[in-house]
């Protein structure tokens, strides 16, 4: 980490298994949580910790942060306008996203906890994605949920809300 | 924690449910619940499309807990404009109210909640018993179940209730046919047209309502969107009128914003797309409408489809595009009209004013026009206006004010302020619509205000620049006619004019004309009356009551005649009286020259005081320019006008030398005449300009004459001042020139006999007359025509300091005169009597101290009366100081008393009475 502190436009990470990650400031400001920390303590070239984090998932939102480095800074704002204004996910983060479920899931909780808006939207969209068009039986197999409903109840809450179905 | 996770491999993200079927445990579901947080399994439904949402809510409880929560489907709401918090806090706290209520009405509110169950569920299954299909029935009981968690409504709210059920059954129908064939949702497409207008915000029940519209509108949208061409869409079958395809339309544009699904926005443009179609087709009718002037047929129709459609804007871009006044601008006026048939450097204001007539007139057909085909929930006129503005007015006006401009300044300005005053008449002539809001005229104003504003900034410019111009032109014009002239000296003494009440009367029409508008504009009749298209021809008195100045028109002397002259020539005529009466100063200043600038200086502030009336910075701008235009006057009047004049006159008088002068047979002194009457005129000119002042910039509010920054007030004072000071400086040196000349006739025309006469051949001496001698009469008289000149015309102060130093100036003359003379007993009762005369004057001049001193003098000339045989007594009269009130010390007298003829025989005796009984008394 001492090393690095000579250039001061990198930053070290250091994951939850204790690896050192440095990568550029700009990318590693992607991340709310950090930039706000770097900002907050200073650049003195210590290593930033990031305990939620192990490092195969920390490589890969660094990566993600190095694509997208050039974005423009997200709004502060997030109000419900915002989410309506977010499109729809571009061809690069699809291809980001083709990770199994466990690391999509691991991203989208690391972009949560570092802040990174964007990529937490690309994340639940890409969830949502694959929730499209599930019956709730295939929803329940793909993410591990227990039916605590009766059929019945079950039906009660289809029926209760046929207006949305077929559309 | 994270890293506990059991999930495996799925790619690509469309998983296959058999990959992870053999992941089904009970404690991976704790495991995805440590995984994804509630706040982002929330956020991912954010994403999710609505039916996949319930499949979602059907997987487990707090899946569905977190479907079904409130604020999800109130944001919905929110999103469509859709939900009223105040309506929602209304029904909310009602709902309260009658809980708090049923509490004290029932034991306990965990009975109430019970016998509410029950009361559901029976009705409940009455309603399910009544039809099967119904699904509304269930909806209710779902809906008061979650009611009854969020522990919010009670049973009492169900009155409420039961109408949303109702509602439902309508809505519901046609998804629930919907979900069989398309065809179906034609079953209720009444209902459907007017689903966002019934829209309820309730809470708790925000799904519900959600579901009301999501069920009557998504068909329609998903299908929309799906479809390839503009006559496939569902929409477009069931629906047939127009009007209606155009309220889904609508209906569904305000959809399509709760749709935050993914492809929200491939299907946002696709509605668009649709409406976009849909719109140029309604459009090409409303045009084909407008050509043919079928007005309340299908122009009116299809208006009413583009305001049903996105508000109309499209109909009324089009219709005031395509309105023929934009189209035939040319018809109304051409702008270089009014600088033709007139003289070189004229501008005649006639064609603009028919200009803006015609304008008025095709306006307020069109309002009526508009009234007739557009509904009043928009407002056409206002846009229209503003495009009018832009495009015709503006153009108009900017070719009119250029050519103006090139041809003469003068014109240039009568032509921005008159075109401002037509234009200002038509904004006042317009009628507003039916649709037009309620600060129409403020917004006609504006409109109008805005056109004008590019030009302001020249025109005030211009506006203070000619007034400069032209009354330093004036000025030099009139010291060149002088100079040609050859200086003369004659004067004419106004002494037998009542001098304040001729100034009196002057000023008296000085302010008459200054009230009057200077009617230089023609104004644009038919302003505010009631047939705005009717509108009075030409320029004749009426309009006058239109006129900017409408609070200054004196009825029954206004002229009928729109030129100016009519009102000055009643002032003209009394100006030149006035100026033949002053022939003797016309070297120095003239007051012809000071009206003529008043009134340039008016017709420029009238001009640009109109423009005030814009409001904001213009008008600040226009305000100050007036202010300018002021001071301009008051610097050209006084320093270049009168400042030179006083100087003139006072360097007259100091040259003055009595001596000199060979002519001494006119009454008085001339230069101080002249200077006298220069005194009055600049006093005239000083209270005109006062009333100018208070005429045209405090009643018309160009000014606070209250406030002492103000610039204007600040010159005024300067001006005042510059002409006190001169006064002052004149006055000064007048009495130095009175008295030379009182000296000068005392020492010329007082003959040695005056007081000593000679004894006539019998030794008696001949008393020809008792009266003053000739030389004091004419003295009194001097004095008293010079310092009567300033009754009137100066402060009384100024006029008191003056005769106060008049009088002290004569008596010293007076006494030094004295001790010239030589005089005999005879010859005192000559003196006395001079002495009496001018204590008589003096004591008309109301001035204590002064009296005194001509008392005094009047006591001393006494002691030339006594008899040579009573030296004595002569001595004791010249010790008794009382008797000269303290103005001769005894010294004094003496000198006084050694002018007498026989002082030598009496003098021995005088002064042993004197110093002897002074001695003795020491």
């Amino acid at each position: 980490m001492a090393a690095t502190s000579a250039d001061a436009k990198k930053v070290t990470l250091t994951t939850s298994d204790n690896a050192d990650l440095t990568v550029e400031r700009e990318v590693a400001e992607r991340s709310i949580l950090i930039k706000n920390l770097l900002e907050d303590i200073g650049d003195n070239g210590d290593a930033i910790p990031i305990p939620n984090v192990n490092e195969a998932v920390m490589k890969k939102v660094l990566e993600w942060c190095e694509q997208h480095r050039k974005d423009p800074p997200a709004s502060q704002d997030d109000d419900a306008d915002s989410r309506k204004k977010s499109t729809d996910i571009d061809e690069w983060d699809q291809k980001f996203m083709q990770v199994d479920q466990e690391m999509l899931f691991e991203i989208i909780l690391a972009a949560n906890y570092l802040d990174i808006k964007a990529l937490l939207d690309v994340g639940c969209k890409t969830v949502a994605n694959m929730i499209k068009g599930k019956s709730p039986d295939e929803i329940r197999k793909t993410f591990n949920i227990q039916n605590d409903f009766t059929p019945e109840e079950e039906d009660q809450i289809r029926r209760e809300n046929e207006w949305a179905e077929d559309r | 924690m994270a890293t506990k996770s059991n999930f495996k491999r799925a790619v690509p993200p469309v998983v296959q449910p058999s990959v992870l079927a053999s992941l089904r445990t009970a404690q991976l579901v704790e495991d995805s619940k440590a995984i994804l947080p509630a706040e982002l399994i929330a956020t991912i439904l954010d994403y999710l499309p609505i039916p996949d949402m319930f499949s979602f809510a059907r997987t487990s409880k707090r899946m569905q807990e977190m479907v079904y929560d409130d604020t999800r489907w109130i944001q919905r709401l929110k999103s469509m404009g859709c939900w009223n918090e105040v309506e929602a806090r209304q029904r909310f706290e009602e709902a309260m109210r009658r809980k708090i209520e049923s509490q004290r009405a029932k034991e306990a509110e965990v009975a109430a909640r019970t016998g509410a169950g029950i009361n559901g569920g029976i009705h409940g299954i009455a309603r399910g018993g009544d039809e099967e299909r119904k699904i509304s029935v269930t909806l209710f009981d779902a809906g008061l179940e979650e009611d009854m968690q969020r522990k919010s409504l009670d049973r009492k709210v169900r009155p409420r209730a039961a109408t949303l059920d109702k509602g439902f059954d309508d809505m519901t129908l046609s998804p629930a046919g919907n979900s069989a064939s398309p065809q179906a949702s034609t079953q209720n497409p009444g209902a459907a047209l007017k689903i966002l207008s019934r829209v309820r915000s309730i809470r708790g029940l925000a799904r519900q309502e959600y579901g009301k519209i999501y069920g009557a509108l998504s068909p329609y949208y998903f299908d929309l969107a799906r479809s390839r061409s503009h006559t496939d869409p569902v929409l477009f079958r069931t629906y047939r009128d127009p009007e209606q395809q155009a309220q889904m339309l609508s209906q569904l544009k305000t959809f399509s914003k709760s749709d935050f699904a993914q492809g929200w926005s491939q299907r946002e443009e696709k509605l668009d797309t649709m409406m976009g179609i849909f719109e140029n087709a309604v459009l090409r009718e409303f045009e084909q409408g407008n050509e043919s002037k079928d007005l309340d047929g299908r122009m009116k129709r299809y208006a009413q489809v583009l305001v049903t459609l996105n508000g109309g804007a499209a109909g009324v871009d089009s219709f005031i595009h395509n309105h023929r006044l934009m189209l035939e601008k040319e018809n109304l006026g051409n702008p270089t009209d009014c600088l033709r048939n007139t003289g070189p450097s004229q501008i005649s204001l006639q064609p603009s004013h028919d200009f803006f007539e015609g304008l008025a007139t095709t306006l307020n057909e069109e309002a009526a026009v508009i009234d007739r085909v557009f509904p009043t929930a928009i407002d056409v006129l206002q846009p229209f206006l503003e495009r009018v503005g832009e495009d015709v007015i503006s153009e108009y006006i900017t070719t009119l004010f250029d050519e103006a401009h090139d041809v003469s300044i003068e014109a240039y300005l009568k032509a921005v302020a008159g075109v401002f005053e037509q234009a200002l008449q038509l904004a006042i002539s317009l009628k507003p619509t039916k649709g037009s809001q309620s600060n129409f005229e403020d917004e006609v104003f504006r409109i109008i205000s805005r056109c004008f504003e590019p030009h302001i900034d020249l025109y005030l410019q211009e506006e203070l620049d000619f007034f400069k111009r032209k009354s330093v032109a004036e000025v030099e014009a009139w010291e060149k006619r002088l100079s040609e002239e050859e200086q003369t000296t004659e004067t004419f003494f106004m002494a037998n004019v009542n001098r304040q009440a001729a100034k009196r009367d002057f000023l008296t029409s000085f302010k008459k004309v200054v009230m009057m508008p200077v009617n230089v504009l023609p104004t644009f009749g038919g302003a505010s009356s009631s047939k705005p298209t009717t509108v009075i021809p030409g320029v004749n008195a009426s309009t006058l009551e239109t006129n900017s100045r409408s609070s200054t028109p004196i009825p029954g002397e206004r002229p009928a005649s729109p030129r100016p002259e009519a009102p000055t020539s009643e002032l003209a005529a009394k100006a030149a009286i006035m100026n033949s009466r002053l022939e003797g100063i016309r070297s120095l200043f003239s007051i012809e020259v000071a009206l003529n600038l008043s009134h340039t200086a008016k017709a420029s502030l009238e001009r640009a005081a109109r423009f005030v009336r814009l409001g904001g910075q213009s008008g600040e701008e226009a305000k100050e320019q007036c202010e300018n235009i002021f001071m301009s006057l008051l610097q050209i009047l006084g320093d270049r006008h009168m400042k030179p004049g006083f100087d003139k006159a006072v360097n007259h008088l100091s040259a003055y030398k009595p001596r000199e002068v060979v002519d001494h047979s006119k009454e008085g002194v001339a230069p101080l005449v002249a200077f006298l009457e220069l005194v009055n005129v600049g006093d005239l000119i000083q209270q005109m300009v006062d009333v100018f002042y208070i005429q045209e910039l405090v009643a018309a509010n160009l000014t606070d004459r209250d406030d002492f920054v103000s610039q204007a007030l600040k010159q005024k004072k300067r001006f005042e001042q510059m002409l006190d000071e001169r006064v002052a400086a004149g006055l000064n040196k007048g009495i130095d020139v009175l008295m030379d000349e009182v000296e000068y006739l005392c020492g010329t025309t007082q003959t040695p006999t005056d007081f000593n006469p000679t004894a006539g051949s019998n030794g008696i001496v001949e008393m020809s007359d008792i009266g003053p001698s000739h030389t004091a009469l004419k003295v009194i008289e001097i004095v008293s025509s010079h310092t009567n000149m300033l009754v009137g015309s100066t402060d009384k102060n100024v006029l008191d300091v003056f005769n106060q130093e008049v009088g002290l100036r004569l008596f010293t003359a007076l006494c030094k005169h004295l001790k010239r003379q030589r005089i005999s007993v005879d010859g005192a009762i000559k003196l006395i009597s001079d002495m009496n005369a001018y204590n008589t004057y003096i004591v008309s001049l109301r001035n204590k101290s002064l009296t005194e001193y001509f008392a005094a003098l009047r006591e001393l000339s006494q002691i030339y009366l006594i008899d040579p045989n009573h030296a004595k007594e002569i001595a004791t009269i010249i010790a008794d100081s009382d008797r000269y009130h303290g103005i001769f010390r005894a010294e004094e007298v003496y000198e006084f008393a050694e002018r007498r003829a026989d002082w030598y025989q009496i003098k021995p005796q005088v002064e042993r009475q004197m110093y002897g009984v002074g001695c003795l008394v020491m």
